[in-house]
């Protein structure tokens, strides 16, 4: 390849990134964006992109803020820790942003010591329950239960259904994940619950990154006589585990955190995935909710050929927050980092039009919800099976 | 101006400059780096910061790789090990970062011996594949042994301290990440002027003619993988500072190809070619990312196709060097100085 030619691409393509700027109006705030759009989580993070996008472009058809338009400088992260600390550099300190829609656990765990620092509220697709804690990580936030009280309200589901089934004794619950930080978020709250309300955990199988094949944790499984298992990974790892149980006859009831249970599971999965239970705190696209207006809306006049999901629904519902919350810092005056916190600290019970649960947030408190809705997938399509409501206790606080 | 090479002594010909005009430049160079900071954004800092870290592994890879022939992919791993081992020096002991450096790199050095074993007995593809067992090795145990690397979670590394003040900032780590990549570079570019990096040389070359010359095969590919663990523990050591937070999802096996990348496409045997894979590996991700977060944001629905081409156009232009530059980007720099050092009488 011709050096000079190459060097030459390099400086156009430099060049090209610095013609925004001179569009930009005045009158903007800027929010930061970093999105899994090629990484190992990006089978839902890329709709949960969409959904954020979407609602900006929305929000500022609208009118915007108080006038202002929000400027989402949405990239692409590819789950690169590098990349994403890059990324939030740029963002603070070369774009002055005022706050950061985040995604997964890898790029949020971290950066959450520097958004403390840093003062940039950061909202993450990461409900991990040890970021609901203020007094630790006063400017991380979620739109969802906490990954803990997702897992509990299964395991009070499984506890339920087994007793409907007739079982005897204890269920056999066994919890399938992967080897790092967003797999094994819930896992020792679990573990805790599953003893105080009586389900005996007997395997817990982990689950490689990308990994092709199961038969050999749902063996174990099955000696092991399993009757339950959560599966906490995405969508494609969970579907891939239907697969295997499937090809060595087992008769598993599946779970699934909401990373790998929504429309797409059903769509990849197909008649696999029929029976399969899974925590849904963002509806799927298309519930007949008030909320639901705009996101079709939006999707007809954006994208009238996409498909969505619940993942597309979720960043709405985290989108819709934090514009709440850009709103109450506009009115008072304290556009910036401590002020969109303030105002995100004063919402209570603020609806989210049915996307999801009404969440609240206070100074001292970052779990917007107790409640935990249980979906199960029949004939195809998800079916709301009950609402799980945890006590707002102290001793389950960031755990 | 110089039409040819005049070397009269064995002296002449081992100089690391042929003329004074390289040592101007390069002095020259080493000012602009130094004063630089002084008007470039913390984006930029931060992105000079990670290739010159990039730069210090590469290099060492290339020690291993490049100069004796023997294919690593333990690179993420020796990171992993560098920076866990600063997380526990600087974060559990609380020593200062100039003992936590040179500490780092030894104890690396010390792993990499260990995983250098196999070196004795497999070549080729088949000590791939022994280093790729080191690296899922290194990876279970960082992810797994909760008390000193904070397991899935990660671990937080204290800023160092200098004088009293923290090095916080991109701009203090910048100049201590600078001094410690210059140092390395000499040191590794002084290194292939001795006994000691000639028989390294010799192993690449052909190494049962390098056993009859008398090196010490074994030997000589065990030091070759303590150098190289050594040189890429410090940049791991650095890499812990710069991010303050650790976990083992830094330093997927994915990193360890990015640097197989570099060391190939700037070219194999090579401290300079070290320098420009880093430079270049570092730098595609973000240009292409600047590029696609233009059209992005001029039509914002778009960023989400977008984004995955920039994958494809890594790989493209990967693919492109190593078809028509396949010595690396030093052998076209090599090419580039030798039609000027004889112009316009280039024959």
């Amino acid at each position: 390849m011709n050096v000079q030619k190459s060097l030459a691409g390099i400086l156009a393509a430099a060049l090209a990134a610095l013609v925004p700027s001179w569009a930009s109006a005045q009158q903007e705030i800027k929010v930061g964006g970093i999105f899994d759009l090629t990484g190992v989580t990006s089978d839902v993070g890329k709709p949960f992109a969409q959904g954020v996008q979407d609602c900006v472009a929305v929000t500022n058809d609208a009118g915007g803020i108080g006038g202002k338009k929000i400027k989402l400088l949405g990239a692409d992260y590819g789950y690169k820790i590098d990349q994403a600390r890059a990324l939030y550099k740029k963002f603070v300190n070369d774009d002055k942003v005022v706050m950061i829609q985040g995604w997964g656990t890898g790029d949020t765990e971290a950066l959450k010591d520097f958004v403390g620092q840093d003062k940039i509220p950061y909202f993450s697709g990461s409900f991990a329950a040890p970021l609901s804690d203020p007094s630790k990580f006063p400017y991380n936030f979620f739109v969802a239960p906490t990954y803990s009280e997702q897992l509990r309200s299964w395991l009070d589901w499984v506890k339920q259904d087994y007793g409907k089934g007739g079982g005897k004794g204890k269920a056999k619950v066994a919890f399938m994940f992967g080897d790092n930080a967003y797999g094994k978020a819930p896992l020792a709250a679990g573990r805790k619950y599953a003893a105080e309300i009586g389900v005996d955990v007997v395997d817990e199988a982990v689950l490689p990154p990308n990994f092709q094949d199961a038969t050999s944790q749902l063996l174990t499984m099955k000696q092991k006589g399993v009757e339950y298992a959560y599966i906490n990974v995405t969508t494609t790892g969970v579907s891939l585990v239907l697969r295997d149980a499937k090809k060595l006859g087992l008769t598993v009831k599946f779970g699934s955190n909401p990373y790998g249970f929504s429309e797409s599971l059903v769509a990849v999965a197909g008649p696999l995935a029929e029976g399969v239970t899974g925590v849904v705190p963002h509806v799927p696209f298309g519930t007949p909710v008030p909320g639901m207006k705009m996101l079709e809306a939006a999707h007809q006049k954006y994208h009238p050929t996409d498909k969505h999901d619940a993942m597309y629904v979720r960043g709405w519902a985290s989108c819709l927050v934090w514009t709440e919350g850009l709103r109450g810092a506009d009115k008072a005056g304290q556009m910036n980092g401590p002020g969109v916190k303030a105002a995100v600290e004063k919402l209570a019970d603020f609806s989210t039009g049915g996307l999801s649960q009404s969440v609240t947030y206070t100074p001292a408190d970052h779990r917007p919800t107790m409640t935990t809705s249980i979906y199960q997938i029949q004939n195809g399509k998800l079916v709301k099976i009950g609402d799980y409501i945890m006590p707002r206790t102290k001793e389950w606080f960031g755990l | 101006m110089r039409c040819g090479d005049f070397r009269q002594s064995y002296a002449e010909d081992m100089s690391l400059f042929e003329s004074p005009l390289p040592r101007v430049l390069l002095a020259g160079l080493l000012v602009f780096l130094l004063v630089l900071p002084g008007f470039a954004s913390t984006y930029w800092l931060d992105v000079l910061s990670r290739i010159f870290i990039a730069i210090i592994a590469a290099t060492g890879l290339n020690v291993v790789t490049g100069y004796t022939g023997l294919i690593s992919l333990g690179t993420a791993a020796f990171l992993a090990v560098g920076g866990f081992a600063t997380a526990a020096m600087a974060g559990k002991a609380g020593l200062p970062f100039v003992v936590v450096i040179p500490l780092s790199g030894l104890l690396t050095a010390l792993v990499g011996l260990v995983f250098g074993i196999p070196s004795l007995r497999l070549k080729g593809l088949y000590l791939a594949v022994a280093t790729l067992a080191a690296h899922y090795i290194v990876e279970f145990i960082v992810t797994h042994w909760d008390a000193m690397t904070g397991g899935v979670n990660g671990i937080s590394v204290p800023p160092a301290h200098f004088a009293g003040l923290a090095l916080s900032d991109d701009r203090s780590m910048y100049y201590l990440i600078l001094p410690v990549m210059v140092g390395l570079l000499f040191f590794t570019k002084n290194l292939f002027r001795t006994k000691v990096g000639k028989a390294f040389v010799a192993i690449r070359d052909q190494d049962i003619s390098a056993e009859v010359m008398g090196v010490d095969v074994f030997r000589y590919k065990l030091l070759s993988f303590a150098v190289s663990s050594f040189i890429i523990g410090v940049a791991g050591s650095l890499l812990a500072y710069q991010a303050r937070l650790i976990s083992p999802e830094n330093f997927p096996i994915t990193l360890a190809i990015d640097y197989l990348g570099m060391v190939i496409i700037g070219g194999l045997g090579s401290i300079l070619g070290s320098i420009f894979g880093a430079i270049f590996i570092t730098l595609l991700p973000e240009m292409l990312r600047l590029a696609t977060d233009a059209l992005g944001s001029y039509w914002p629905s778009l960023m989400v196709i977008v984004a995955p081409i920039k994958t494809g156009v890594f790989g493209l232009v990967v693919v492109l060097f190593l078809i028509f530059e396949p010595d690396g980007m030093a052998a076209r720099w090599n090419h580039i100085k030798a039609y000027w050092k004889l112009y316009p009488f280039s024959y």
